[in-house]
């Protein structure tokens, strides 16, 4: 595994709730990372974020970690979610909320 | 390029599942002038019924579509929306 690939893997395993995605959830950059972080921030717990537009080797890195052509990715618990579409359709749903939930509460117990 | 791109995306969905239906939109012009539309590929929304979708997670039905894009999603394609349903999700409801 190269140092990009390495960094994402202790990214994700660090946090129990990341989005990638392009820009921050205060100033997206993308309708898609837009749609997500908000989604995310709906569920009303805390969550990393990596914009991906700060390093062009995180942003075609992670594309590769997730075997995912696009961001944004969620992952939570290490594992991915998916992109914007599954977010926004777990968060209608209320998926989203319990599975964020259940994720940090365990690192917090 | 509309038309084509849209043809390709279709056929390509077509060569990698059963496809009981496909529809394909280009979207690209609400994307015009945004960073990601810069390098000319374009944005769509899929909704695609097709039986290998049947007992496969979200995640999973979008990997199937992803798939069946292949180099495309590097050449052509900057965002999908996807809607992947089983047959027997997209049946319509009896009223």
């Amino acid at each position: 595994m190269d140092e990009v690939q390495q960094a994402i893997k202790q990214q994700v395993e660090a946090h129990p709730v990341i989005l990638f995605m392009k820009g921050t959830p205060q100033f997206p950059q993308c309708g898609f990372s837009m749609k997500a972080s908000q989604a995310l921030a709906g569920c009303e717990v805390e969550f990393a974020y990596v914009n991906v537009l700060e390093d062009e080797r995180i942003r075609q890195g992670v594309k590769d970690y997730g075997n995912w052509p696009t961001i944004p990715q969620l992952y939570v618990n290490g594992e991915l979610v998916g992109g914007s579409d599954i977010i926004l359709q777990m968060y209608e749903s209320g998926e989203l909320e319990t599975l964020v939930k259940d994720a940090v509460g365990k690192q917090q117990a | 390029m509309t038309a084509e791109r849209v043809r390709m995306i279709e056929r390509r969905l077509r060569d990698a599942l059963p496809v009981d239906h496909a529809e394909v939109v280009d979207e690209s012009h609400l994307h015009a002038g945004h960073p990601g539309a810069r390098d000319g590929r374009g944005h769509f929304r899929i909704l695609v019924v097709s039986q290998a979708f049947s007992g496969c997670s979200p995640l999973q039905r979008h990997r199937l579509v992803y798939d069946a894009m292949g180099e495309a999603m590097n050449t052509d394609i900057h965002a999908l929306s996807i809607r992947a349903l089983a047959p027997e999700e997209y049946a319509t409801p009896k009223a």
